[in-house]
């Protein structure tokens, strides 16, 4: 292992790749903040990519949490502005069941409206005129300004605008110390998985934005953050059973959303404590699964008969109060710790709490509280500036891209907004389809591979969802491995242990509900790949060399 | 509508043995719900490549006592060494007889080239496939491999790595054609079928063969993907004689070209000897009389029954609905026969994919005599064949497509010989 000090200044370093921190490279970059973004797997990885990708409109923490309600209505309105590629307009309902108290209503309205959130009470039968799948049994709907924020999509947005403005951004790359001079956190020491090199970088301020895992990172300092790992299980259905997202009008409870997204619909969550040592190793269990199908039910009986394509788990990072070692008092707002001042520590921030909807403000606050470090008086332009993918109109960017067939224009224009202005370039060759489900072609998959940081066959999913459909990755994961080859991104030994770990990854997400068409998907692709290709184990490297290597 | 048999399943397992009663002079209908394991073939029938406890088997012929020893529920046990070694000599023979060519013997397995260009074992593989006596080399020194330009499914360079590790010379190509253009137009139209209803066309098969010609230069052997003859037969044998060269073809991903062109070949000898076959129609439900089923209903024909002597169930495992997965328990969805599985879901997956999947092994019991049980009594006319059978795993022992075919010939020899 080679060891190299990396002798280009950075103002700033950001320890992790998900929504907040790739927020806040983008605001210091915004600022002119010479800032480089780290993190140790892809983009997206953790909680960020891993819950319901709900636009929040507050309501559900308006009588519980005002301050997080106000938050939430006012960044909802922000990423409709600045991020409209990313986000969906359903609207949502709150619904009242026979078994719900139909006063919990009038307060649930009350508290909305002294948030500041639209909260329309309406018949039920205007409710389930607008959403059809909703339960007939319902006595009660509130109409509120609720929606589908795609976070893959938002995240990697904001990273490419950072990256315009600027920033460096290492993904594949882990931070395995913080560098210290006396009483000053002075850069970090990284490991680069892909190469296995050692390197240092420095910087003014080292920005702890790793979630739960920032609970680690912080450690490493010798302060210690009373962090809760807390996990929520999600199932996703095969197709988009809901337009409208679906709640349940009552005390925030497991299981109570039902959130439609691209093509599918996702129900969630289950929430339970876990011990830091299982936070990388999230699976389901057949509990959480029939829990998850036994509420979602009813707020849409069909979820019954809806096939499912595969359940998932992320890790909220809950704070408890610096004043409760207990950690009974959680809060799910934003936590933005200065440890100059906490611990006397200098030039080490940790910014965690919050939720995906608040990441824009927690990326403002931090990026505040660097600028009053650093002396610099720039504004914050994030509320209003719109994102890489936002700021054209869909119409024009159709027209541009008219070369295209239908449906994967479409898509590719859903998934990418005005960059799919980048496939206008299209060969009939690009134009085929590596994925049918969803409509990716061999020229986004080149996009992708070219411009959006893809090592892998799991990073190439999170940005063009070439596996995410009802197949769950049968024929197109080998197209893409092969595509990938032939761009020389990897060898071909590569392409086969990476196409086998892919295989083994969308498996994890189906074994927890594999019955009926599951199933029947899954022995087909177990025919298909160890029967006719004849891939084996052999090729399913061990996980920490596939995370040294990049996968 | 009277039959002497009725046969559940048009895959492998009931055209084997649907071919083989028609064959004896009884009346038969096949009925089909739609595609089969044939549909995604390698090209190759496997027979047994591992014992249950993972030995390797190079000879299945006297491999097969071990196997019995090992797993008194496999199909093949069930069968015996004596009528196993009967029986794949004689559905080597009727393979050749219903016009199905292939190469290869029981008495030990030869390699097929995979798509990924590794060699795995096999008992049977069509002609038209590049194959390898052992396992150690390959038959050539000097070869080149042709790809469709935008044909994704086929990955050459998967290939030519592979070969150089055996030290075989390997260049590749892409195929440029006119009418490849066309097929361009719609982005989903690059599959292995479409492609081979072009080259059913003897003026491009005849612009291939020219492609080939001139790019090949001197090869032991051109390789393509089987994108050759879907609605033909003799297409690989016309672009041989054309270019002068050996050509042989790799499996793609599905749909296999020359998979379904033995589903057809089968069906037509079977349909020519008077066989009834009836595509895209479902098996609903049975009534039973005792210990037989008297009557068949499906969903084309609504309340009018089939009736016959004798019933092969060879509906297949999970893919093809043969066997059905809830949350809770595996049934056989037609007769509810009884279902050997593990109760607990946890304990039917290994969250390895690549592991042995407890699953693959689940399947509908039967007598030593494949005849199905309903709550532990044997049903007197209800044979069954085929993948969903209890007792076996497919992959990991590489025993799928002999269980379909030898199951099926025993219990039409059962039938018969009533």
């Amino acid at each position: 292992m080679k060891q190299n000090d990396m002798t280009k200044p950075f103002d700033v370093i950001v320890i992790g790749g998900g929504a907040t921190g790739a927020g806040t490279a983008r605001d210091c970059a915004r600022r002119g903040i010479r800032v480089l973004l780290i993190e140790r797997f892809d983009i997206s990885t953790g909680a960020t990519g891993r819950n319901h990708g709900l636009l929040h409109s507050g309501a559900r923490y308006a009588v519980t949490d005002q301050e997080s309600a106000e938050e939430c209505i006012k960044e909802n309105m922000i990423l409709r502005r600045i991020a409209s590629h990313c986000v969906e307009e359903t609207d949502g309902l709150f619904l009242s069941l026979p078994e719900d108290d139909i006063q919990y209503q009038a307060k649930f309205v009350e508290a909305c409206l002294r948030a500041g959130i639209r909260a329309e009470v309406i018949d039920p039968k205007e409710a389930l005129r607008l959403e059809p799948s909703a339960n007939p049994a319902i006595i009660g709907a509130v109409r509120v300004p609720d929606g589908a924020v795609d976070p893959f999509r938002l995240t990697t947005s904001n990273v490419i605008d950072a990256r315009n403005h600027g920033a460096e951004i290492l993904t594949y790359h882990e931070v395995t110390e913080l560098l210290r001079e006396q009483d000053r956190i002075i850069g970090v020491k990284v490991l680069d998985h892909k190469t296995k090199e050692v390197k240092n970088y420095y910087a003014n301020v080292v920005v702890n934005a790793g979630g739960i895992w920032g609970h680690n990172i912080a450690k490493l300092a010798g302060i210690t953050v009373n962090m809760l790992p807390a996990k929520g299980a999600l199932l996703i259905f095969g197709h988009r059973v809901n337009n409208i997202v679906l709640n349940r009008c009552r005390k925030p409870a497991d299981a109570d959303i039902l959130v439609p997204g691209d093509t599918i619909s996702l129900i969630g969550t289950t929430s339970s404590k876990v011990p830091f040592e299982e936070i990388d190793h999230m699976l389901v269990t057949p509990e959480e699964v029939d829990l998850l199908l036994r509420e979602g039910e009813k707020l849409a009986p069909i979820l019954a008969q809806t096939r499912i394509l595969r359940a998932y788990a992320g890790v909220r990072p809950l704070v408890a109060a610096d004043d409760d070692p207990s950690g009974r008092n959680v809060s799910r707002g934003i936590v933005l710790l200065d440890h100059a001042q906490r611990d006397g520590l200098q030039g080490f921030v940790t910014i965690t709490g919050g939720k995906l909807m608040t990441y824009r403000l927690m990326a403002e606050w931090t990026t505040d509280l660097i600028c009053k470090k650093l002396n610099i008086t720039a504004e914050c332009s994030t509320a209003t500036e719109k994102l890489p993918g936002s700021r054209e109109d869909r119409e024009e960017v159709r027209k541009k891209i008219i070369s295209m067939p239908l449906a994967p224009r479409n898509s590719s224009i859903a998934r990418h907004g005005d960059l799919a202005e980048k496939l206008s370039g299209n060969t009939s060759l690009e134009n085929s389809l590596v994925c049918e489900c969803e409509e990716v072609s061999v020229g986004e998959v080149k996009y992708a591979l070219n411009e959006l940081d893809v090592n892998n066959l799991v990073d190439l999913r999170r940005r063009t969802r070439v596996g995410m459909g009802t197949c769950q990755g049968e024929l197109c994961a080998c197209r893409a491995a092969g595509l990938m080859s032939s761009m020389h991104k990897y060898c071909t030994r590569r392409a086969k242990e990476d196409l086998a770990s892919f295989l083994n990854e969308r498996w994890k997400g189906m074994a927890p509900i594999a019955w009926g068409d599951t199933l029947r998907e899954s022995e087909y692709t177990n025919w298909i790949y160890e029967g006719v290709c004849g891939l084996g184990a052999d090729l399913l490297r061990h996980e920490s060399e596939k995370l040294e290597s990049g996968n | 509508m009277k039959f002497d048999t009725i046969i559940i399943g048009g895959g492998l397992s009931g055209l084997v043995a649907g071919n083989y009663l028609v064959r004896h002079g009884q009346r038969c209908v096949i009925i089909s719900s739609g595609q089969s394991a044939l549909h995604f073939s390698s090209g190759s029938l496997d027979l047994l490549n591992f014992l249950p406890d993972g030995t390797a088997v190079s000879h299945p012929s006297t491999s097969v006592a071990q196997l019995v020893a090992q797993a008194p529920a496999h199909p093949y046990a069930k069968l015996g060494v004596v009528k196993f070694n009967e029986l794949t000599a004689k559905a080597e023979r009727l393979m050749e007889e219903w016009g199905i060519q292939l190469e290869g013997s029981a008495l030990k397995n030869h390699y097929r080239v995979t798509p990924m260009g590794t060699l795995k074992p096999t008992w049977l593989t069509l002609k038209e496939y590049a194959v390898a006596e052992s396992e150690n080399s390959l038959p050539w020194k000097k070869v080149a491999i042709f790809n469709v330009a935008g044909f994704l499914d086929f990955y050459t360079q998967f290939v030519v790595d592979e070969f150089r590790k055996w030290g075989t010379e390997c260049e590749s190509h892409l195929i440029h054609l006119p009418a490849l253009e066309n097929l361009r137009k719609n982005p989903s139209e690059m599959r292995s079928v479409n492609i081979a209803r072009l080259f059913d066309q003897t003026e491009n098969l005849d612009l291939l063969a020219l492609d080939l010609q001139r790019e090949a230069g001197d090869v032991e052997v051109i390789l393509l993907p089987a994108v050759l003859g879907i609605t033909q037969t003799g297409t690989l044998k016309y672009l041989c004689q054309k270019t002068g060269k050996e050509i042989r073809v790799l499996p793609t991903l599905p749909p296999s070209v020359p998979g379904i062109r033995t589903q057809q070949r089968l069906r037509k000898c079977f349909q020519d000897q008077g066989g009834v076959y009836m595509l895209g129609d479902t098996v609903l439900r049975a009534e039973k009389e005792q210990d037989r089923v008297v009557r068949l209903y499906s969903y084309n024909h609504g309340d009018i029954p089939f009736v016959a002597e004798n019933v092969i169930l060879a509906s297949g495992s999970y893919f093809s609905q043969g066997l059905v997965a809830a949350p809770d328990r595996v049934y056989e969805p037609i007769f509810d026969l009884d279902v050997d599985f593990v109760a607990h879901r946890n304990q039917w997956y290994d969250l390895n994919v690549f592991a042995r999947q407890p699953y693959h092994g689940f399947g509908v019991k039967t007598t030593a005599d494949f005849r199905g049980l309903y709550r532990g009594q044997m049903l007197k006319n209800v044979y069954v064949a085929g993948a969903l059978l209890e007792g076996f795993n497919p992959i990991k022992e590489g025993c799928g497509g002999g269980v379909s075919v030898l199951t099926a010939l025993y219990v039409a020899e059962q039938i018969l010989s009533k």
